[in-house]
């Protein structure tokens, strides 16, 4: 996984990598999965299609991230795989597989613009992100 | 990078960080704290977020923080600013994710003692009856009408419904319905989070806790909030829920564009705010009150399952088992006061995250028969240590725009607590002193243990000696129930 957990007294963070915005969008999805100690979905299978716009890059991150929470919260559904169909400065599009959640509610309640800035690096993109839990 | 060098201190407990400190700072930061406790702050981001505050357009008099301090996004927990009206700003960071998110109060005339031998069934009914975990579904879905009133009416919906009493509502700030609500400025995805979400706990450091009433401090007061050594005494902890989060991020979401409108600079962009007058300031404060409306309505209908519980667990084996409430307070909200600034009433924006309003004695704002004493004041501890009963005062309302602590404040990462606890062992650790737990979770329990957090009784020490919060009585932890 290209992300680490990093230390935030009251609440959750990580840093994640993305050789591309849309794999960074991928990675940091996944990452927010497992510090939800999401558990595999059962029957029946979830699809959901979703477009997103937002002023910046950091916007759309963050809207994403919350986007993904606010769909398995109100659907019980648990997505582990994620498919960007286009990514912009401002527009998102994208594909969420996954299953209808089995295992206890997840602790995370919002993805936050905290210190939030995505820099570009030698091998691709990076962000840190904080969540409310 | 800051230390102790950057502050002066004013006082024994009261260290100040001068506007000359930043560039950008337009009022001092200041911080309540004895020197443990502001090494303790010093340890993590949480001063730093406290000097971006004091950047705020018409912030005023100083950026403040409580004894019980620690990082969070945007402003830290503990953190106290007011803007002056009508220029000033409101900021949705500054609020927070969990809006009115807050604690309750209520006690019995029945005695620790004699609850002892029906404890278990206690908890047991309390964690049957109110549903934990972040995404949990309560008993109750509301209808697009009903979820209207509640966001409008807050408790007093609860009231029509017959889920509160007249007392409860008196004994709540704001009386359980905070004025400015207007459902318009609430999104669908909002009220879909929070349909069925009344009456449940959520997640996180959210819990409902047996108390017994351990010491008493100032008796005669004590007395008055029906309050006696050795008694049952019941907390919720807890706020608006999806709803609330939901309304947090819409408006920090849509405040992104806000403050290039407004040409506001800020230092980090969750601390994103707009003019209070403004458009955009004003449909968030309306979206705000609804959430915190139905964060009263949370606690109220929380509060009447509890007292259902204990009927189911105590019907037939004790006499009196009713529950009466103290009091009921906001620590996550923005809200218009007046306060005295240079000798001149000023009406400010008062953003509490993570700190509690404590007016003293006289204040209008406050139920009559409370109006002698002052507003109690709930500073929830750690699950195995203790939690106090304050009351405010004047000196808060001079020097704090009338807000005191809120909590024990976390000193070490949710990660490392996890890295150092067994949420099992942490369970059967606190069994053998007698506290029970249940938690849905044992991964989220071990987040909790009370070693991530800062010791409560130092905190309110401080806030008693510096004069913000008055100490009442101290509660210890007999039964925990974990989001």
């Amino acid at each position: 996984m290209n992300f680490e957990e990093i230390e935030h007294t009251a609440d959750r963070a990580f840093r994640v990598q993305g050789r591309n915005f849309a794999e960074l969008l991928v990675n940091a999805a996944r990452a927010m999965g497992v510090l939800n100690r999401l558990e595999p979905g059962g029957e029946p299978p979830a699809m959901r299609e979703i477009e997103l716009e937002g002023i910046d890059r950091e916007t759309l991150l963050v809207n994403w991230l919350n986007e993904i929470l606010y769909l398995e919260q109100t659907h019980g559904e648990v997505y582990d795989r994620f498919q960007i169909l286009e990514a912009s400065n401002n527009y998102l599009h994208a594909r969420l597989d996954g299953r209808q959640s089995i295992g206890s509610a997840p602790p995370i309640k919002a993805a936050t613009f905290h210190d939030l800035a995505i820099r570009q690096t030698g091998d691709g993109f990076e962000a840190t992100v904080v969540f409310d839990v | 990078m800051l230390d102790k060098h950057n502050f002066v201190r004013l006082a024994e407990n009261i260290w100040e960080i001068p506007p000359t400190f930043r560039d950008d700072m337009r009022v001092a930061a200041r911080v309540y704290a004895d020197e443990d406790l502001l090494d303790a702050a010093l340890g993590d981001n949480s001063v730093v977020q406290l000097v971006n505050t004091a950047t705020l357009p018409g912030v005023v008099k100083h950026a403040i923080a409580m004894p019980d301090i620690h990082q969070g996004y945007g402003f830290p927990i503990g953190g106290v600013v007011a803007t002056r009206l009508p220029e000033g700003v409101i900021s949705p960071g500054g609020v927070g994710y969990d809006i009115n998110c807050g604690v309750r109060l209520l006690v019995s005339l029945t005695s620790a003692e004699e609850i002892k031998p029906h404890l278990e069934d206690i908890a047991s009914s309390l964690y049957t009856n109110c549903p934990s975990g972040v995404g949990s579904r309560g008993h109750l879905c509301l209808s697009n009408n009903e979820l209207q009133r509640v966001l409008h009416d807050g408790s007093r919906w609860m009231l029509d419904k017959g889920y509160a009493s007249q007392g409860d509502l008196d004994r709540t700030e704001e009386f359980g319905r905070i004025a400015g609500a207007d459902d318009a400025f609430v999104s669908e995805r909002a009220r879909d989070r929070g349909r069925d979400q009344l009456g449940t706990l959520g997640a996180g450091n959210h819990f409902i806790e047996v108390d017994k009433v351990a010491e008493v401090y100032d008796q005669p007061v004590a007395a008055r909030l029906g309050i006696h050594l050795g008694n049952i005494a019941v907390q919720i902890h807890c706020g608006s829920r999806g709803l609330g989060h939901q309304v947090c991020q819409d408006y920090v979401s849509q405040f992104q564009k806000a403050v290039r409108d407004y040409q506001i600079t800020l230092p980090d962009r969750e601390l994103v705010c707009a003019p209070f007058e403004s458009k955009e300031g004003q449909e968030y404060f309306h979206a705000m009150a609804c959430a915190a409306n139905f964060a009263f309505a949370n606690r109220q209908l929380l509060a009447h399952l509890i007292r259902n519980s204990f009927e189911q667990a105590l019907v037939g084996r004790i006499k009196d088992f009713k529950l009466r409430q103290v009091y009921d307070i906001a620590h996550n909200m923005a809200k218009v006061e007046e306060h005295e600034i240079n000798g001149r009433s000023v009406r400010v924006c008062v953003h509490r995250k993570g700190s509690t309003r404590a007016f003293g004695p006289g204040s209008s704002v406050l139920p009559e028969d409370l109006r002698d004493i002052g507003q109690p004041v709930l500073i929830p501890g750690s699950m195995g240590t203790a939690s106090y009963v304050l009351i405010g005062t004047t000196e808060a309302k001079q020097q704090t725009f009338g807000s005191t602590c809120h909590g024990a404040g976390r000193v070490m990462s949710r990660a490392k607590a996890k890295k150092m606890v067994r949420g099992t062992e942490l369970r059967d650790q606190l069994g053998r002193r007698g506290i029970l737990i249940y938690a849905g979770s044992m991964s989220g329990l071990a987040e909790e243990a009370p070693v991530a957090y800062k010791d409560v009784s130092r905190v309110v020490e401080v806030v008693h000696r510096l004069g913000i919060g008055k100490k009442i009585a101290r509660l210890e932890p007999l039964a925990v129930i974990k989001g």
